[in-house]
């Protein structure tokens, strides 16, 4: 119906090896890109504060942390310090009047080195061994970061970003630290839709599905596995920075404990690990779901229909999310981003039955 | 929370009344539009064994207040939520309960409360820090619109090193332990503790243990070898009960252990008999029910059968703590209102908080008077004791050593603003 096939002619390589083929979903990408520059206009201050922006932030992490875990499959238990280590970096440098511009390459580089130091862990072992590793790297960074005064500000503990601007344009106002996230979220969307159709991106899939056999036809795992440390630490440690800056507007080591680790893997496992897609969708689902749920049980309280002391209100909420997660994954293992896209390979053939692949 | 206009103040009733024979309008028309304050605590995470109580005693007195005719004759509202200690969802409530009105926060969590402290200032909206938060929002000239309104934790440990010195024998010589979680709340008091040390001629020694504070085994036996005159505990929740078990079975003496605020009538209630009998607490807020508003609470709100949780923790430590932390909300409220007016903005609040000058909710914790500057009020609490059953005050309400607490928070900022 929407997706349909027929009359879609592709008469040069370039139009069939473009990202969405397809004009349904050109469609949907053109009116989802339009809602999101237009969001300022449309959604108040708090909606755009207190939801959009955290989630656009929080989607880029998920997108940063899928690259890593989903395409190349190695295991990350310490993205959250990745991306302390990049927000602290940011926040040093500019205090010390480097540009934020420069600030953010700069998150981004010491992110990615310390990211491989430990991703280098990587090439010994696998699986829940790398988990430990990876463990290792998150407690350490955390404490660190605690107990080295120079970096987490002493006993006060909190940071607070300096006033800074974006190629000229300030970041005091709430539309400039969005757009300035939401430039960032594209271009990780962007750059991973592309390293998935690459000959980087197919190395990653061999070297997750089977890295010796990788390594039989010709794929070399030890530069392949480093440079998705590289990479995806890289864009931890950007995403970090963005996220102090954007939406924090300070820095203390709880935003970036060990919790935050948890949340990440399961906004990515939840999304469906290697999507794009799943990226967005498993990032509004951890982020947003709870607030949501708990809204909804505030107002049936209020409102009478609940008769319960607070602390049960707090709790039917996590009870509600659990049995959710729970769900999801028993209707559909792969998470939100194959529902999605069962959908969708519903709609490319209906009125028919059966898909291609 | 319908209950307030059946028991007005005589007062508001008789102003009530009068108007509404003016207006001709019954007076029940008269009721003026809620003031409210925003909780929102971690009910589900990191503070759980605090917040239960904590969030009970607030809505107690709420109620009270109500029942006694409110702020002016302004009903106060309540808006609960709970944003589990993550900064990111503490935000978002933050700002959503902003756009309802709210004029007074409170989020007992210290992630949160450091992740809105500047957002608070941009937007002229005051918030309670009781005994969480970072150490300088004390001075109010650096956060204006921040109040701690109780002793800070450098303070509670100059109280408790005041008490050593005092009561138990002097502090020269000694060989005291400060046993305390890795973090930034466990490693607060460490700068005052040292610079007391060479002020008072005593040694620390200082023996931090692993987030979240359940395995402190090697730190203990650590702690022995040095074999301490005195300990200081420093942690919180389920970290408390087993610093205290770790210090008992390595052979310190009950009397020897000094703690936090944080140290409650449940996690003492654990351990049976004599075995905990003489430690020592401290305490910034009366436990029990025998002040005034607490008897109140409970003729009025508890008896009727209105309480909001379970009647047995009416009057413990942190269900008092609640109780004050709204009563000083509600007293700058009041007097904000009758001094510059309804209706109740952030900037009056502010303006309320400083005219609070010797408050002591008859007799509920000691006489609080907030500055411009001084956002702390004072500083002031006791040492109390564990006799079995519940903490005895050991001493009269004072502070301790406010001026090296006020040296660091100096420094504090001074070392902040070089960053900058």
């Amino acid at each position: 119906m929407f997706y349909r096939l027929s009359g879609v002619y592709h008469t040069r390589y370039s139009q069939t090896r473009q990202l969405w083929p397809i004009p349904a979903d050109r469609w949907q990408v053109g009116i989802l890109a339009a809602l999101a520059l237009l969001a300022p206009l449309y959604m108040s201050q708090l909606y755009l504060s207190s939801y959009l922006l955290p989630w656009l932030i929080f989607s880029t992490a998920t997108l940063s942390l899928t690259l890593l875990m989903g395409l190349a499959g190695q295991l990350h238990f310490g993205f959250a310090a990745v991306m302390a280590i990049g927000a602290y970096t940011s926040i040093h440098l500019t205090r010390a009047g480097v540009p934020l511009e420069l600030a953010l390459l700069g998150a981004g580089l010491m992110s990615a080195v310390i990211g491989c130091l430990f991703g280098a862990a990587a090439l010994r072992v696998k699986g829940l061994y790398l988990v430990m590793a990876t463990l290792a790297m998150q407690f350490l960074v955390d404490w660190v970061i605690i107990n080295v005064n120079a970096i987490s500000g002493g006993a006060v503990a909190t940071l607070q970003t300096p006033r800074v601007s974006f190629l000229f344009v300030p970041l005091e106002s709430l539309t400039a630290r969005y757009y300035l996230a939401l430039t960032w979220a594209v271009v990780v969307t962007l750059l991973i839709l592309n390293i998935k159709r690459t000959s980087f991106g197919r190395a990653l899939v061999a070297v997750r599905d089977k890295d010796f056999a990788a390594a039989v036809i010709g794929v070399n795992i030890f530069r392949y596995k480093l440079l998705a440390f590289f990479i995806s630490s890289f864009l931890g440690g950007v995403t970090g920075a963005i996220l102090a800056f954007c939406f924090y507007k300070a820095v203390t080591p709880s935003q970036f404990n060990f919790d935050v680790t948890i949340q990440l893997v399961a906004m990515a496992l939840v999304g469906g690990l290697g999507s794009v897609i799943g990226g967005f969708l498993g990032a509004g689902f951890v982020l947003l779901v709870p607030i949501v749920l708990l809204n909804l049980i505030a107002w049936l309280a209020g409102s009478g229909w609940l008769n319960i002391s607070t602390s049960l209100m707090a709790h039917i909420p996590m009870m509600l999310y659990g049995a959710m997660i729970i769900g999801f994954l028993l209707f559909e293992p792969l998470g939100l981003a194959k529902i999605y896209d069962n959908a969708r390979k519903y709609l490319l053939v209906w009125p028919f039955r059966h898909t291609q692949s | 929370m319908k209950h307030h206009d059946l028991a007005l103040s005589r007062r508001t009733v008789l102003g009530a009344a009068a108007a509404a024979s003016l207006a001709g309008i019954p007076a029940w028309a008269q009721d003026k539009a809620p003031i409210q304050f925003a909780t929102l605590l971690d009910f589900t995470r990191v503070y759980t064994f605090l917040t239960d109580e904590y969030s009970q005693g607030q809505q107690d007195y709420i109620k009270l207040v109500n029942l006694e005719g409110g702020i002016e004759g302004s009903p106060v509202k309540l808006i609960i939520k709970d944003h589990a200690s993550y900064p990111e969802r503490g935000i978002a409530q933050y700002n959503e309960a902003k756009a309802a009105g709210a004029v007074f926060f409170d989020f007992l969590s210290s992630p949160v409360a450091n992740a809105l402290m500047p957002r608070a200032n941009e937007d002229h909206l005051p918030m309670i820090a009781f005994a969480h938060g970072r150490a300088d929002a004390a001075d109010g000239t650096a956060f204006p619109y921040v109040f701690p309104s109780a002793a800070i934790y450098r303070s509670q440990a100059a109280i408790l090193l005041k008490y050593i010195d005092e009561k138990e024998g002097g502090l020269k010589g000694k060989k005291i332990a400060f046993v305390h979680i890795d973090s930034a709340f466990g490693k607060e008091p460490i700068e005052l503790l040292e610079r007391m040390a060479k002020t008072k001629g005593f040694e620390v020694k200082l023996y931090p243990y692993p987030v979240p504070g359940t395995e402190q085994a090697a730190t203990w036996s650590e702690v022995r070898k040095n074999r301490p005159d005195k300990v200081i505990i420093w942690g919180a929740g389920p970290g408390q009960a087993v610093s205290i078990r770790g210090a008992v079975t390595n052979g310190i003496a009950p009397k020897d252990i000094h703690s936090v605020l944080w140290l409650s009538e449940s996690d003492m209630s654990a351990f049976k008999g004599n075995e905990v009998v003489g430690v020592k607490r401290v305490t910034l807020v009366n436990t029990g029910t025998n002040s005034p508003i607490l008897k109140r609470i409970v003729e009025k709100v508890v008896n009727p059968g209105n309480g909001s949780g379970d009647k047995k923790r009416v009057g413990w430590s942190g269900y008092n703590i609640g109780v004050a932390s709204m009563a000083i909300g509600v007293q700058a409220a009041r007097l904000a209102v009758q001094k510059l007016g309804a209706p109740l903005t952030g900037e009056k609040l502010k303006a309320g908080f400083e005219m609070l000058k010797d408050f002591n909710a008859e007799g509920l914790m000691p006489p609080l008077t907030i500055t411009a500057k001084d956002h702390q009020g004072g500083g002031q609490g006791i040492v109390s004791e564990w006799d079995g059953k519940q903490w005895a005050p050991k001493s009269d309400w004072a502070s301790a050593y406010q001026d090296v607490v006020w040296d660091l928070i100096k420094e504090d900022e001074a070392r902040a603003k070089e960053k900058k």
